[in-house]
């Protein structure tokens, strides 16, 4: 899955920082130099304890925020410029669907906004239902579907215009566990389904591990990447868990964590771009 | 990458819609406990042999209100008027204030003390002196009786309802590269519905009182105020009970007419405030 694409990588971020408040007492350093290349394809996790900007790093990448230094090219562009070309679809933590809308409805709010007719909506959208595993459930309101139910719903509207990139920050991170297990395969089978490039962030190692090509570690105060941990677990099903190579890498991430050397063990070869 | 077996949430259904026999049925509570009420009032009222200046029986309230039908009725329209008319110009006030905060962040701040002000001034007292500004004939100074306190309750709720957006949504919305006045039609107003009729229910009665109260300190003759007043002071207690019967009827029918609105306006609430 990670067979490098030669052309433009999907994100690159060379030497990013970021301070709020800058210049005023409550002055925040949220992120110092941070570099990392992503290309298409590839699965990201950023880890990293709470305050490392782990957040912020991604909203950079979607023009949600302006870095105060280093440069950012998001398919090769501006960052602005691919947010306004819908080139990349977000999901939050909070679903974040909308009450007066249906199910359908809120998968093809983004459609509308880009004038696509009703045709081409709808057929678009019962496609989602389908690929979410909410074919029966168009024509609800988000608030008559479980938790897990409604971050389906907002993946599904995140896809929605075939994004080639997809920023989620901790979707699942409201989801009791077995639920978000669940979601964790079937984010693997999407992605697999629709080839998108994915940053996401999460607080939870086993889930980075699951689902990373690469999990990149970041660090608190000043947030910095510590670490680039690649995983090499190849396809991935629910044996995956089981699988000694699963465990061996999410002792590396937690030793990555933890600042520890990382053992040669894992056949893993940390790449320290701090 | 294989598919990874996922199993289906199990979710409810979608509920059957609820049929006019579950409306009746809905309906039947309060009207029993109605009937019952007003049969009790009549048998209380002549079993303890009640003089009728303090409370008239429920079958001479409407006897009174056939024989005085057409000046109680000529009455409504006027109050009525008075009401609907304050009603309306006051939400509109209401709405574009609160439009306007949310527009300008600053108008919140200057503006919601003001409101508050505004709502805590006995906006009623203030009729004698909105008479002499625009004499007493002319309903004017009535219609600015109901306008000051229809405004208060819309304003605050509509702000609120605008401004208290999930910043995800916003957030969404700037993916899409969608701009405030697209955040304004796509989140912010669907968002101040259930505020705004929430709060056009509360106003929808106050304008009735207002109205009626303002007509109380004079001002233009045969309206509901005036003949409650008039009927008081000649010791027509049936006439004067009739004519707050028919002051009532007015604001349910506003209020029936507000819920109207708000079905057709929010079918998305409709489902929800049933469950």
């Amino acid at each position: 899955m990670t067979t490098a694409d030669t052309t433009t990588p999907a994100i690159e971020i060379q030497g990013v920082g970021m301070v709020f408040n800058g210049g005023r007492p409550n002055e925040v350093t949220a992120l110092t130099d941070i570099d990392l290349t992503v290309q298409a394809g590839e699965f990201i996790s950023l880890i990293g304890p709470s305050g490392c900007g782990k957040s912020t790093l991604m909203r950079i990448v979607g023009d949600l925020e302006t870095p105060t230094s280093g440069a950012v090219r998001v398919n090769g562009k501006d960052p602005r410029q691919a947010r306004l070309d819908h080139d990349y679809g977000m999901a939050f933590q909070q679903a974040g669907l909308f009450d007066w809308r249906t199910v359908s409805a809120n998968i093809e709010l983004p459609l509308e906004l880009m004038k696509w007719n009703k045709a081409r909506r709808q057929t678009r959208s019962s496609e989602l239902l389908d690929l979410v595993h909410l074919a029966d459930f168009g024509a609800m309101r988000p608030w008559e579907l479980s938790g897990g139910m409604q971050q389906r719903v907002a993946i599904a509207r995140a896809l929605a215009a075939s994004p080639g990139l997809l920023l989620m920050d901790e979707p699942f991170g409201a989801l009791d566990e077995m639920t978000r297990e669940r979601m964790q395969g079937e984010l693997v089978r999407i992605c697999a389904e629709t080839g998108a490039t994915v940053i996401f962030v999460t607080h939870s190692i086993p889930e980075a591990v699951y689902l990373s090509d690469r999990v990149v570690v970041m660090s608190a105060r000043p947030g910095q990447i510590t670490d680039v941990i690649p995983v090499a677990l190849g396809e991935r099903n629910e044996d995956t868990r089981e699988d000694p190579t699963f465990f061996a890498s999410i002792t590396a991430v937690r030793e990555a964590l933890r600042g520890a050397p990382v053992p040669a063990v894992t056949g893993s070869n940390s790449v320290d771009t701090s | 990458m294989s598919t990874v077996e996922a199993p289906q949430t199990q979710a409810p259904k979608p509920k059957t819609p609820s049929t006019d026999s579950g409306r009746w049925r809905s309906l039947l509570p309060p009207l029993i406990v109605g009937v019952v009420a007003v049969v009790a009032w009549e048998v209380l009222v002549r079993v303890f042999n009640i003089q009728k200046f303090l409370i008239p029986r429920p079958s001479s309230i409407i006897a009174a209100l056939s024989t005085s039908w057409a000046d109680i009725l000529e009455g409504t329209k006027r109050t009525g008027y008075v009401a609907v008319s304050g009603l309306i110009v006051g939400v509109i006030i209401a709405v574009a204030l609160a439009l306007l905060c949310t527009r300008f962040r600053f108008m919140a701040d200057a503006l919601t003390p003001m409101a508050a002000a505004l709502a805590a001034t006995p906006i009623v007292a203030l009729a004698p002196i909105y008479f002499k500004w625009f004499g007493a004939t002319d309903p004017t100074a009535k219609q600015l009786v109901v306008v000051s306190v229809v405004i208060f309750p819309v304003f605050i709720n509509t702000a609120r309802g605008l401004l208290e957006v999930q910043n995800v949504q916003i957030e969404l919305m700037h993916t899409y590269g969608v701009g405030d006045w697209g955040i304004l039609r796509e989140v912010r107003l669907p968002n101040a519905l259930p505020f705004f009729f929430t709060s056009l229910k509360v106003a929808s009665s106050l304008a009735v009182i207002a109205a009626i109260v303002a007509e109380y300190f004079g001002g233009q003759q045969g309206t509901l105020g005036s003949i409650i007043t008039q009927s008081a002071g000649l010791s027509r207690y049936d006439r004067a009970w009739a004519a707050v019967l028919m002051a009532a009827l007015l604001g349910i029918v506003l209020y029936a007419i507000v819920v109207v609105l708000e079905r057709t306006f929010m079918p998305w609430q409709r489902a929800e405030a049933r469950r």
